[in-house]
């Protein structure tokens, strides 16, 4: 509240005549319960515009979104798996990381792998000779069809071959990766920059 | 732009499902993706904001195009808007499959369809999908890259096979020469044409329907000459729209009264048509930014209008076009009295319709300090303002429309199996006394709170609709507002 009496002028910076009340008139009712959840609405909008071109949008509408929830698009949280083959949609230009086969190799995979190490060597001379059979056929067939289109009958053999790509290739998702950053690994030092120049590096750790 | 495992980790629905809705996002356009920077094997997604907002205009593009053109393009463009992203033979199997479930007789041959398609992208209505680069294949993230003049190149369909399969009646296409050759809709075209819609609307409404027609044509002629992003169309000669309009075959009155409806359109305060010249007998173009402002004022004074009433309407108007004005001001000029004026001035300004300066007049330091106040109306603020709660309509209509849908959903589905079941019964030739024993198994209440929602979701949706037309016409005046600047 401006002016409490300091200095001679206690005139306030608004003029209450310009405020719309007089001066007997009384403030504003003070409120005795919570506002109403919904404004009252002053004016009803106007009627909705019902021609043609609406009709026929309407009629559209429906039809549209029927035909979409009835489509194979429509997602249902089910637990089946393998539905790159049911899905119409086109693959070979998808990413590969998005076609179905690599969760259930890599979630086995992914954790435990010192197990694996040793798994590995058991299971290694019965995996190379169902991978060698497996490549004898698929270089025939592939010689067949000419090129490399995907193909229903196909498509277990070349899941299998990328899945052996994958196991050549650097694991993509490293287990430790949180956010983009190696945070992790850096959170302690491993003391090579001890001897490194020492200008303005102090942060205030006290030296004992 | 996130990857996929980032996602997986956000999104604790499973894997397999996260994969699956990416999947389908990126075939219906919804999602782009591209190689991450570190990591040539990982994508990163992006979501395209514009075309999940043109999902609610779906049914605006099918009415559009069975207006330009009939009911075999209708039909394909319903395919492709349903698969997302198709080749031109896929399109053309199922359209014609569609087709004749929908009549019975064989009416239209595949290669009537694959000109219906030929006319679809001459009109650059749908647009072919990048294609896969040469090494894509060996990529795990497949570059995709298209040319400028291939966009719209609709290649040569083998109409054969086709008509082969259609007569087995298969259900799939299998492989087919131009698999590799994918269309989708094209989402800019369909926005212009929308666009042109609201601007001859416009001109039939100011005018009359006549000028709606010359106005339709004089259109086309501008969109043939100019480039698609300016702000201001080409000019186009006087002696060019005669032509046109001898050319197309328009009604008599036009023909005749021709020079007088062009007057009439370029005099206007509109600003429909620009005279811009006198060559030729007169240059004429189009200025997007002066007519969507106008159209955007008009929207804006019924909403105000419709909401506070005709005087808060006048006092908005005069702000308007008079720039500043004092409160004093706009009660003498607005001819209102004046405790009411301050109300709807107050009413105005909470609602963020007007916006208000103050400027000091401080002279001497001991006086109280005056200061002006002044009111005026920043356009573009208050179509932004405009614009959210627009939004905000829109989204509380699709709401409120799903959840009285699932709400009622075992209701709807009962009522829609009862449907079903008396139609195949009244078809096979049933007597009517079991068809009304069986019609009675649904209670007349049930059935009448079935009728309720059915009514309420069809005001939803038309609710939605012409939302959405406000929200084109704002966005318009602050995209061409933005381009000028």
């Amino acid at each position: 509240m401006g002016g409490r009496g300091r200095g001679r002028g206690n005139a306030v910076s608004f003029n209450i005549e310009q405020l719309g009340f007089g001066r007997g008139e009384a403030g504003p009712v003070s409120v005795t319960q919570p506002p109403p959840l919904f404004p009252s609405l002053e004016n009803r909008p106007l009627p909705l515009i019902k021609d043609v071109e609406n009709e026929y949008i309407l009629v559209t509408q429906k039809d549209l979104s029927t035909r979409m929830r009835n489509s194979p698009f429509y997602l249902k949280p089910s637990e089946n798996t393998s539905y790159e083959k049911e899905l119409p949609v086109l693959w070979n230009r998808m990413p590969a990381e998005l076609r179905e086969t690599l969760p259930k190799r890599l979630a086995t995979g992914n954790s435990k792998v010192t197990l694996n190490a040793k798994k590995k060597k058991v299971e290694d001379p019965d995996k190379i000779f169902a991978k060698l059979e497996k490549k004898e056929r698929t270089e025939s067939e592939v010689e067949e069809d000419g090129d490399g289109k995907e193909d229903e009958d196909d498509q277990d053999k070349s899941d299998d071959e990328k899945v052996e790509m994958e196991d050549d290739v650097v694991e993509d998702d490293d287990p430790e990766m949180d956010d983009e950053t190696d945070y992790a690994n850096n959170y302690f030092e491993n003391g090579e920059a001890y001897l490194d120049d020492e200008d303005g590096q102090d942060d205030g750790e006290a030296q004992f | 732009m996130e990857k996929l495992s980032a996602k997986s980790d956000h999104i604790y629905l499973g894997e397999a499902i996260v994969k699956k809705a990416l999947a389908v996002m990126i075939q219906h356009n919804l999602v782009k993706f591209q190689a991450s920077e570190r990591n040539n094997n990982v994508a990163e997604y992006t979501m395209i904001h514009h075309n999940v907002y043109c999902l609610i205009r779906y049914p605006k593009y099918l009415y559009m195009i069975k207006r330009i053109y009939g009911t075999s393009e209708e039909i394909l463009l319903e395919i492709l808007l349903n698969l997302g992203q198709a080749s031109a033979s896929n399109v053309i199997f199922h359209s014609a499959n569609r087709l004749n479930e929908a009549n019975d007789s064989e009416v239209l041959s595949p290669s009537a369809l694959h000109q219906s398609f030929q006319r679809l992208a001459q009109d650059n209505f749908i647009i072919r999908c990048p294609k896969l680069a040469e090494n894509a294949t060996l990529l795990k993230v497949p570059t995709l890259e298209i040319e400028e003049k291939e966009k719209f190149a609709v290649p040569n369909v083998e109409i054969e096979p086709i008509a082969r399969m259609l007569k087995e009646k298969a259900t799939q296409l299998g492989g087919h020469c131009d698999s590799e050759i994918i269309w989708r809709v094209n989402h800019e075209r369909f926005d212009i044409e929308l666009r042109n819609v609201i601007l001859v609307n416009a001109a039939a409404r100011r005018v009359d329907t006549t000028a709606g027609e010359l106005y339709h044509l004089i259109l086309k002629l501008w969109r043939e000459s100019s480039n698609p992003d300016s702000p201001v169309t080409t000019p186009v000669s006087y002696n060019v729209i005669k032509d046109a309009v001898r050319k197309n075959d328009s009604s008599p009155i036009l023909l005749e009264h021709f020079d007088h409806y062009l007057r009439v359109l370029y005099e206007d305060s509109a600003g429909l048509i620009d005279r811009a010249g006198d060559a030729g007998g007169g240059q004429f173009n189009l200025d997007y930014s002066k007519v969507f402002e106008n159209l955007a004022c008009a929207s804006l004074d019924s909403i105000v209008l419709e909401r506070f009433g005709s005087k808060a309407l006048r006092l908005f108007r005069l702000t308007r076009i008079q720039k500043f004005m004092e409160q004093d001001q706009m009660q003498n000029v607005a001819m209102i009295p004046a405790k009411e004026a301050k109300m709807f001035t107050y009413k105005l300004l909470e609602h963020n319709f007007l916006q208000i300066k103050e400027l000091k007049k401080g002279t001497s330091n001991f006086a109280p300090v005056k200061s002006f106040i002044l009111y005026h109306v920043e356009l573009p603020q208050v179509v932004r303002t405009t614009l959210e709660a627009s939004y905000k309509g829109l989204f509380n209509a699709m709401v409120r429309q799903m959840h009285d849908l699932t709400e009622n959903q075992r209701l709807l589905e009962k009522h829609a199996m009862l449907e079903s079941m008396l139609e195949r019964l009244k078809g096979d030739g049933v007597p009517d006394e079991e068809i009304a024993e069986l019609s009675d198994t649904m209670p007349p209440a049930e059935k009448s709170l079935v009728e309720k929602i059915h009514l309420m979701s069809d005001n939803l949706t038309l609710g939605q609709t012409q939302a959405d037309e406000t929200i084109l016409i704002l966005e318009s005046y602050l995209k061409f507002k933005s381009k000028e600047l």
